[in-house]
C-alpha cells in the first residue's frame, strides 16, 4: 500500500507540504535542509502508490555534550487520509533503528501535546515511550507538552509484526514547537551560521 | 574600520558609505576590501562580493579568512573551476586542517573530476593513523568516497574498498544499499539479489527493494508491459516472496500491476477484503493507478458490486461463511462511490456516498469524499460546504481545515478561505504565518482564484510570493557550504547542490511562474482600469493642473509610506515588549497588501519575460512553457522566438490541440505580414523560409488543408474539433457557421465496456466549459453558447457553471444535514468570528446556509 523509505533531498518539499497540510507546527525549508544535511539517516517518508508523500518523520541527534547521546523526534506526520495503515509506527521504528545503529543513541525523546490523546497512546502503548517530564506552556498557544523518552540500548521485547499496529492517531502526531525548533535551527550554536562573519 | 561592520546591522547605506570612504583613504587595505565584500555578501550581491574579495586577495594573497569566504561564494555561484583553485590554495596553506582536504576533494567532484577527488581523499587518509575507532564522520567520508568510485565507473575498486572498510562504516543501511547497487552494476546479480532480500527483511515496505529484486532476475520493464511468460515468472516470484515477507503489504499490492484477467480479479479480491473489513480509508487511492490499465476498472467494478451485493444479502464476503462487521458495508460503499467518481458517474457516486452517510453519519471521511465528488461534478460551492461540514466535525484536525480551505478557494471564496486557514496559523495577534511558513499550495490556489475573478493585483501578489520562496531556498544553501564540510555529510551535501540546481523545475514554481506570466499578459492586453481612467482624466487637464495633481499624488504616497513605517515601529516596540526580545526583527509592513503597485508596472511583458526564461531553463519539457512562450512572444512581436516555441510544441506533442493552434496562428500571422522592407525584416523572413520545409505538417499544403487534415485525424475528440473549428474561423471568417457546426456536431460517446450501472461518458467537464467560453468569446455567438450550455447541463446535471438541474439539489442535501446537526445551530451573523483559542466555539457551517440559499433561489 505505502512505501516506507529513507527520505532523499527531493522529498523535502513534499515533506514540508505534508507538514503544512496536517500539523499546526510548521518549519521553513531551511530547517528541513538542516536536518537532511546533518543526519540524513534520520529522515523517512511514507510514499503512496501514486508517488505522493503521505507521511514523514523528521528526527535529529541532540548534540549537547553534557547529556548522554540521544536522538529526538522533531516532527512526525501522517495524512488523515492514510490512517489505519500503521504508518506512524513504521516511520518511528525506522528512525529509532537508525538512531541506534548509526549514532549509538542511548534513548530517544519527543514532545507531544498534552491534549493529543491519540498520539500519546501511540507513543506509550505501541512504541514504548514514557513520560519523562512536563514542559509547561511549551507550545505557542500555551498548551503543555509531555517530554517523553524511550530507551534504545536495552534489549527490547520482540515486537509482533504487523497485526499489532496501532490504528489510533489521525493526522497529528509529535512535533516540536517552532520556538524550540528555532533554537536548534541553523541559526544556533552548532550550526552553519556559527562563523557567518569574520 | 571595525565599527563599520556593526553599522551594517541596521543602517546599510551608512555602512556602505563608510566602507567606501575607508577604501578611498587606503585602496591597499585588504581589510577594507574584505569588509566591502562582506557587506555585498550580506545583501546577496555575490558577484560584487567576489570582486571585492579578489581585490583583497591581490593585496594579501595568502589570507586564509578571505580565501575561505571566497570559496563559499564560488560554491554558491557554481564557479567550479574557481572553487577548485581556491580550495587548492587553502589546502597548500594549511594542510593540517581536515576540512581543507575534504573541501579540495569535493571541489574536484563538483567540477566533474571524480577520480581526482578520490585521489585527494586517499591522500588525506594516508595522513591518518590506522587504528582509529569507527565514527560517524569518518564513516560518512568513506561512503562518500565509495559513491565516487561508483559514479566514475570504478566498480571493482569500489567493491574492494567496501570489503576493506566495512568495519569502519557505521551506516549499515547505506552500506548494504551501495553494495547491492555496485554488485548489480558488475553483473553479479545473484549476490546483489541476496542483499536486496536481506534489506527486505529489514524493511519489507520499501518498494524499491522489490523492484531491485525484479531487476536482478531480469524481470523488470519500465513501462510495466510483460510477456505472458514473464507474468508467470513474476507471479511465482511474488508467491514465494509472500511466504518470506508475509506482513508486507507491498507483496500483495505489486502483483495487481502485472496480473491480468481472471488472475487479476482473484488477486484484487484477496487484496481488498481484509482492507474493507479493517476500514482503510486510503484503499481507493491505493487502487486508483490501476484505472490507467485498460480493462482493470471494469473488472474492479464487477468485483466491488459483487462484494456489495453479497454483504447486503448475507453479511459475508462472496463465498465466505464468516460474518462481516456492519462497518464493512460502509467501507464498501465508500470505495464504490469513489470508483464511480473516478469514472465520472457522479450521480451513482453520490447515491452510494449518501447511503454510506446515512449508514454511519459520524464518519468524517464520508463528508470529505462527498465534497470531492461534488467538486468533480462541477458544484464548487456545495463541495466547499461539505468540506466545511467535515471540518466542523473535528476542529482540532488541521488536515480537515486545509481540505476545506482548498475547496473554498476552488469555489472562489477567498476571504472565507483565509479566515478559515488562519484558525491554525495565527502568529501573535496580527496576521497569519502562512507566508512565513512557505505554505505554497495556499498561495497558488489563492492566486489562481484571484486570477479567475480578474483581480490581477492580488493574483500576482500570490504568484510572486511563491517565486520569492524559491529565491529564499536558493539562498538557504549558503550556510551549508562550510557546515557540511565540517559535519562530513558529503553525500547529502552534493545531492543538495544538485537539488538546488534543479529547484526551479519544481511543480509549485512552475505553476507560480506560469500564473504570473498570464497575469502580465492580461495586464498588457487590457491595462488596469484605474490607471487608464486616471490617465484619461489627467490628459483632460491643462498641464499646470496635471503637474499639481501629480505632486499631490506623490505627497499622498509619501504620507502613506511614513504612516506604514510608523506603524511598523509601533509593532516592533509592542512585540519586543510582549515577547521579551524573542523576535528582534520586526517584520516589515507590507506596503502593497493588495498588489496594486504590482499592476502599475510600465512594461508587463518585460516582467513576464523574466519568468518565462526561468521556465524555459527549468521546465523545457512542459508543453505549457512553450505555449506561454508562443503567446508572450507573439505579443512582443518577436517572430523568431515565437517560431522557436512553435517548433518545440510540435516536437513535444504535435497532436495537442494547443500545438496545432500555435502552428496555424503563427503561419497565418506570418502570411499576413507585408513584404519585408528593412534588413532585419528580410533576415527574419529568410530564416523562416529556410526553416519552413522542416515543418512536416506544412509540406505542400495550405494552412486550410493542414487544419483539415488535423481535424480528420482527430475527428472523434471534442478538444481537437474545437481547436480545428477555431482555426477554421480564423483562416476563413466566412465559414463561421460551418465551424460552429463542427463543434455542435461533436458526440459525447460512451466508452465501451460492461458497465452495470450506466454509461461512462467521454467528455470532461473542464473541456466543455472551455468550449462554452470559446463559443462566447471567440465566436461571440450567445445563442450558440446557450445551446451548448443547455446540452452540457444534461451531461453534467450537478454543474453550477452549466446550471444543471441538480446543481441546486446539492444545496438541499447540505441544508438537510444541517438540520440534523443541532450543534451547528443557526446564528444571525454569517461572518466567522473566531476568538483566540476558542476553536471549539467556532461555528464553521454558518456560511453554507448563505452560499447555498443563494444557489437554490436561483
Amino acid at each position: 500500500m505505502v512505501c516506507i523509505r529513507q527520505a532523499t533531498i527531493d522529498d523535502l518539499l513534499a515533506m514540508q507540504a505534508c507538514n503544512l497540510m496536517c500539523l499546526p507546527e510548521n518549519y521553513q525549508m531551511k530547517y528541513y535542509l538542516y536536518h537532511m544535511l546533518s543526519w540524513p539517516q534520520l529522515l523517512f517518508v511514507a510514499e503512496d502508490y501514486g508517488g505522493r508523500i503521505v507521511g514523514y518523520v523528521l528526527a535529529k541527534m541532540e548534540e549537547d555534550p553534557s547529556e548522554p547521546c540521544h536522538g529526538h523526534i522533531t516532527s512526525l506526520a501522517v495524512l488523515r487520509s492514510h490512517r489505519k495503515l500503521g504508518l506512524a509506527t513504521k516511520l518511528m521504528s525506522a528512525a529509532q533503528a537508525a538512531m541506534d545503529q548509526v549514532f549509538g543513541a542511548e534513548y530517544v525523546s519527543l514532545h507531544v501535546r498534552r491534549s493529543n490523546r491519540a498520539a500519546f497512546n501511540l507513543y506509550t502503548s505501541t512504541l514504548g515511550y514514557q513520560i519523562h517530564d512536563i514542559e509547561a506552556k511549551y507550545y505557542a498557544d500555551g498548551e503543555d507538552a509531555f517530554d517523553m523518552r524511550k530507551p534504545l540500548r536495552q534489549p527490547q521485547p520482540k515486537k509482533h509484526h504487523h497485526h499489532h499496529h496501532h490504528h489510533g492517531p489521525g493526522g497529528c502526531c509529535s512535533h516540536d514547537a517552532p520556538a524550540a525548533a528555532a533554537g536548534s535551527s541553523p541559526q544556533s550554536s552548532n550550526s552553519p551560521d556559527k562563523k557567518a562573519n569574520t | 574600520m571595525k565599527g563599520l561592520t556593526l553599522n551594517c546591522m541596521d543602517r546599510k547605506s551608512e555602512a556602505y558609505e563608510l566602507v567606501r570612504r575607508g577604501l578611498k583613504n587606503d585602496l591597499k587595505s585588504h581589510v577594507c576590501w574584505h569588509v566591502y565584500g562582506l557587506l555585498y555578501r550580506s545583501d546577496r550581491e555575490y558577484r560584487e562580493a567576489i570582486k571585492c574579495y579578489r581585490n583583497a586577495l591581490r593585496i594579501d594573497p595568502d589570507n586564509i579568512e578571505i580565501l575561505r569566504d571566497l570559496s563559499l561564494l564560488q560554491a554558491q555561484m557554481r564557479d567550479l573551476s574557481g572553487f577548485v583553485e581556491t580550495r587548492q590554495q587553502l589546502l597548500s596553506l594549511k594542510p593540517s586542517h581536515r576540512m581543507n582536504w575534504i573541501g579540495f576533494a569535493v571541489a574536484h567532484h563538483l567540477n566533474s573530476n571524480s577520480s581526482k577527488a578520490i585521489e585527494v581523499l586517499e591522500a588525506y587518509e594516508g595522513t591518518l593513523e590506522d587504528d582509529y575507532p569507527p565514527d560517524y564522520e569518518h564513516s560518512e567520508m568513506l561512503l562518500y568516497k565509495i559513491s565516487l568510485f561508483e559514479e566514475c565507473g570504478m566498480l571493482d575498486r569500489g567493491l574492494e574498498e567496501m570489503q576493506k572498510k566495512e568495519s569502519k562504516i557505521v551506516d549499515k543501511l547505506s552500506f548494504k544499499e551501495q553494495m547491492a547497487s555496485v554488485l548489480f552494476k558488475l553483473g553479479r546479480f545473484d549476490e546483489s539479489e541476496s542483499i536486496y532480500r536481506s534489506l527486505l527483511f529489514m524493511n519489507p515496505d520499501n518498494y524499491k527493494y522489490f523492484i531491485a529484486v525484479q531487476k536482478c532476475l531480469g524481470l523488470y520493464a519500465d513501462n510495466g508491459q510483460y510477456s505472458a511468460e514473464d507474468v508467470e515468472r513474476l507471479s511465482a516470484l511474488y508467491d514465494s516472496l509472500k511466504e518470506n515477507y508475509a506482513w508486507s503489504s507491498a507483496v500483495k499490492r505489486i502483483p495487481l500491476d502485472f496480473l491480468e484477467g481472471e488472475k487479476f480479479l482473484e488477486a484484487a479480491d484477496n487484496y481488498v477484503r481484509p482492507l474493507l473489513t479493517k476500514g482503510v480509508p486510503s484503499l481507493f487511492s491505493d487502487l486508483s493507478p490501476l484505472y490507467e490499465h485498460p480493462g482493470k476498472a471494469n473488472i474492479l467494478e464487477q468485483l466491488f458490486l459483487k462484494i456489495e451485493d453479497s454483504i447486503r444479502t448475507s453479511g459475508c464476503f462472496p463465498g465466505s461463511p464468516q460474518k462481516e462487521p456492519p462497518s464493512t458495508l460502509l467501507w464498501t460503499l465508500f470505495l464504490i462511490s469513489q470508483h464511480y467518481d473516478r469514472r465520472g458517474q457522479f450521480e451513482i457516486a453520490l447515491s452510494k456516498i449518501d447511503e454510506a452517510i446515512s449508514h454511519t453519519p459520524t464518519v468524517i471521511d464520508l463528508y470529505s469524499v462527498k465534497g470531492k465528488i461534488l467538486q468533480h461534478a462541477g458544484n464548487f460551492a456545495a463541495a466547499a460546504a461539505l468540506a466545511d461540514e467535515a471540518r466542523s466535525m473535528d476542529l482540532a484536525d488541521r488536515y480537515l481545515n486545509s481540505e476545506c480551505v482548498m475547496q473554498m478557494l476552488e469555489a472562489d471564496q477567498v476571504g472565507l478561505a483565509e479566515k478559515t486557514a488562519v484558525l491554525f496559523t495565527k502568529d501573535g495577534d496580527q496576521h497569519n504565518n502562512l507566508h512565513d511558513m512557505q505554505c505554497m499550495w495556499y498561495e497558488l490556489a489563492s492566486g489562481e482564484s484571484y486570477f479567475r475573478q480578474g483581480d490581477l493585483g492580488r493574483a500576482l501578489k500570490n504568484f510572486l510570493a511563491v517565486e520569492k520562496h524559491y529565491a529564499d531556498m536558493t539562498e538557504d544553501q549558503f550556510d551549508f557550504h562550510s557546515y557540511c564540510l565540517r559535519k562530513m555529510t558529503l553525500r547529502a551535501y552534493v545531492s543538495m547542490l544538485k537539488f538546488q540546481d534543479r529547484l526551479h523545475a519544481h511543480e509549485y514554481f512552475h505553476k507560480a511562474a506560469a500564473g504570473a506570466i498570464r497575469c502580465y499578459m492580461k495586464l498588457h492586453d487590457s491595462p488596469t482600469k484605474s490607471s487608464t481612467e486616471e490617465n484619461d482624466e489627467m490628459s483632460k487637464l491643462p498641464p499646470a493642473q496635471r503637474k499639481k495633481l501629480r505632486q499631490k499624488q506623490k505627497k499622498a504616497e509619501a504620507r502613506a509610506k511614513r504612516e506604514a513605517e510608523e506603524k511598523q515601529e509601533d509593532e516592533a516596540a509592542s512585540s519586543n515588549s510582549s515577547k521579551s526580545g524573542k523576535k528582534q526583527n520586526a517584520r516589515p509592513v507590507d506596503q502593497d497588501p493588495h498588489g496594486e503597485k504590482l499592476i502599475q508596472i510600465e512594461d508587463p511583458l518585460a516582467e513576464a519575460t523574466k519568468y518565462l526564461k526561468l521556465l524555459q531553463n527549468n521546465s523545457s519539457s512542459s508543453l505549457e512553457t512553450h505555449i506561454l512562450s508562443f503567446e508572450l512572444n507573439m505579443r512582443k512581436q518577436k517572430v523568431l522566438l515565437a517560431f522557436q516555441a512553435v517548433k518545440q510544441l510540435i516536437k513535444l506533442d504535435e497532436n495537442n490541440p494547443d500545438s496545432h493552434r500555435s502552428l496555424i496562428k503563427f503561419f497565418h500571422k506570418i502570411n499576413s505580414l507585408p513584404t519585408p522592407v528593412t534588413d532585419s525584416e528580410k533576415l527574419i523572413w529568410n530564416v523562416l523560409e529556410s526553416e519552413r520545409p522542416d515543418i512536416r505538417q506544412l509540406h505542400g499544403k495550405s494552412l486550410i488543408e493542414v487544419n483539415r487534415s488535423f481535424l480528420e485525424k482527430h475527428n472523434a475528440s471534442l478538444t481537437h474539433r474545437a481547436a480545428a473549428a477555431e482555426m477554421m474561423y480564423l483562416l476563413e471568417p466566412n465559414k463561421k457557421m460551418e465551424a460552429i457546426k463542427l463543434i455542435e456536431d461533436s458526440t459525447n460517446s460512451t466508452s465501451s465496456g460492461n458497465n452495470v450501472l450506466g454509461p461512462v461518458n467521454e467528455w470532461q467537464i473542464q473541456d466543455c466549459v472551455d468550449v462554452h467560453k470559446l463559443l462566447e468569446t471567440v465566436f461571440g455567438d450567445q445563442d450558440v453558447a446557450n445551446r451548448w450550455k443547455a446540452r452540457c447541463a444534461e451531461y453534467f446535471p450537478y454543474s453550477t457553471y452549466f446550471e444543471g438541474i441538480k446543481s441546486a439539489i446539492a444545496a438541499y442535501v447540505v441544508d438537510h444535514s444541517l438540520e440534523n446537526s443541532p450543534e451547528n445551530g443557526i446564528a444571525p451573523n454569517p461572518q466567522l468570528k473566531p476568538k483566540d483559542g476558542e476553536l471549539g466555539t467556532l461555528n464553521g457551517t454558518l456560511h453554507i446556509v448563505d452560499d447555498l440559499s443563494s444557489l437554490s433561489i436561483r
